[in-house]
């Protein structure tokens, strides 16, 4: 009997029989780095958790429309992306998409559970994300905090690769002017 | 402004390839312009990286619902017909599968030219035996008519030249006879006058 991991590709052939307990597993894998990602690019955790659900519901409902499965990742992503700026839309249609803003800094994200960097750090990172454009904003949290590649990110906003570039360039540059000097100075 | 022969964002995303990443890192001991770009960057990765993930609060979990969850024919067919790989695949299997029946079937279309041609060239053999048995009665018959004729025509003239023997032998008769009463009567003429010629 040979042993080997039950791989993504495995659970979503089952979910797409109609195993939903197979679903459930590979949610389990994905809900943590999803609702992280939603919640960076709306700053809420009720709309992030909300987002969450429904892009999961949704990735369900849509599951056997995925032809490569090696593509979940950001398949996956590109739905959540859709339900976030389907939610801004909704909220401000007469805004545009790019100039909403996220909730004030009161209500910024908080470091959780026991970082070993002070406080004062994290704020300053998540002000200073705050203050990125949403496009910039999420394009930095796919790059750094997800970890895809040019050519994912540019599937998951549907824009091209040097349209990526420019927003994750033009962000990097902000973010190191205020956060550089900070961790220089030894705040951590 | 950076001397870099490439681009230092690229190198800390992690997007250059091995070699180029060689390389930069080379050009980076020797340059003090983009030693201190790069650990900028760094600094500011570093400092992106205080923002830890949270714990999602509360876990997401789907039941299956048997009111609205779909049959097992249905799911299959739903699945089926959103896969184009799957479609292409039945549509390349019901070709060949058409293509080897109708290669292997000994169909009436493969027959009946056959049939069609051996009956066609008996009926075409039929018609020219009677084509040539008529043409031959026609020919036979004409070539009668002719001998017919000709026979008619032979006798008609046999007759003539039998009539014209007879007259030129009635005249010949009537010329020889004339001619012994001339001379019958040249002898006469004479000695009824006394004179002897």
């Amino acid at each position: 009997m040979i042993f080997r991991a039950v791989e993504d590709a495995d659970l979503i052939r089952q979910a797409t029989r109609g195993n939903v307990e197979s679903f459930n597993l590979l949610v389990s894998r994905w809900e943590k780095r999803v609702y992280n990602y939603l919640l960076r690019i709306t700053a809420n955790r009720e709309d992030a958790l909300d987002l969450t659900q429904d892009a999961f519901l949704k990735a369900y409902q849509n599951l056997r429309k995925l032809d490569d499965p090696g593509r979940f990742a950001p398949w996956l992503y590109r739905i959540a992306h859709n339900e976030a700026y389907s939610m801004f839309r909704k909220r401000k249609p007469e805004t545009d998409v790019e100039e909403i803003e996220p909730e004030a800094t009161e209500t910024k994200i908080t470091v959780g559970g026991s970082s070993v960097f002070p406080i004062e750090l994290s704020l300053a990172v998540a002000s200073a994300l705050d203050r990125l454009s949403t496009d910039q904003r999420e394009a930095v949290v796919l790059k750094i905090y997800q970890g895809f590649k040019f050519e994912e990110m540019a599937e998951i906003l549907s824009c091209p690769v040097s349209t990526v570039k420019s927003r994750l360039y033009t962000a990097l540059e902000l973010l190191k002017l205020e956060l550089a000097p900070m961790k220089a100075r030894g705040v951590s | 402004m950076s001397c870099s022969p490439f681009d230092l964002k690229d190198y800390f995303l992690q997007e250059l390839p091995s070699s180029q990443r060689v390389k930069l890192e080379a050009h980076v001991k020797t340059c003090l312009t983009c030693r201190e770009e790069l650990e900028r960057l760094q600094l500011t990765g570093a400092a992106l990286f205080s923002l830890r993930d949270e714990e999602i609060p509360q876990r997401i979990a789907f039941v299956s619902d048997q009111i609205f969850e779909p049959s097992p024919l249905r799911r299959w067919l739903s699945g089926f017909w959103c896969s184009t790989a799957r479609l292409g695949f039945a549509s390349a299997l019901m070709l060949s599968a058409s293509i080897f029946f109708a290669a292997i079937r000994p169909g009436p279309i493969v027959d009946r030219p056959a049939v069609a041609t051996v009956a066609a060239q008996q009926q075409i053999q039929q018609q020219i035996q009677q084509a040539v048995s008529n043409a031959v009665t026609e020919v036979e018959a004409r070539q009668a008519e002719k001998t017919k004729q000709l026979v008619a025509y032979i006798e008609h003239q046999n007759v003539e030249t039998l009539r014209s023997v007879r007259w030129m032998a009635g005249e010949l008769d009537a010329n020889r006879k004339r001619s012994q009463v001339r001379q019958m009567a040249m002898y006469v003429q004479p000695g009824e006058s006394g004179e002897v010629k």
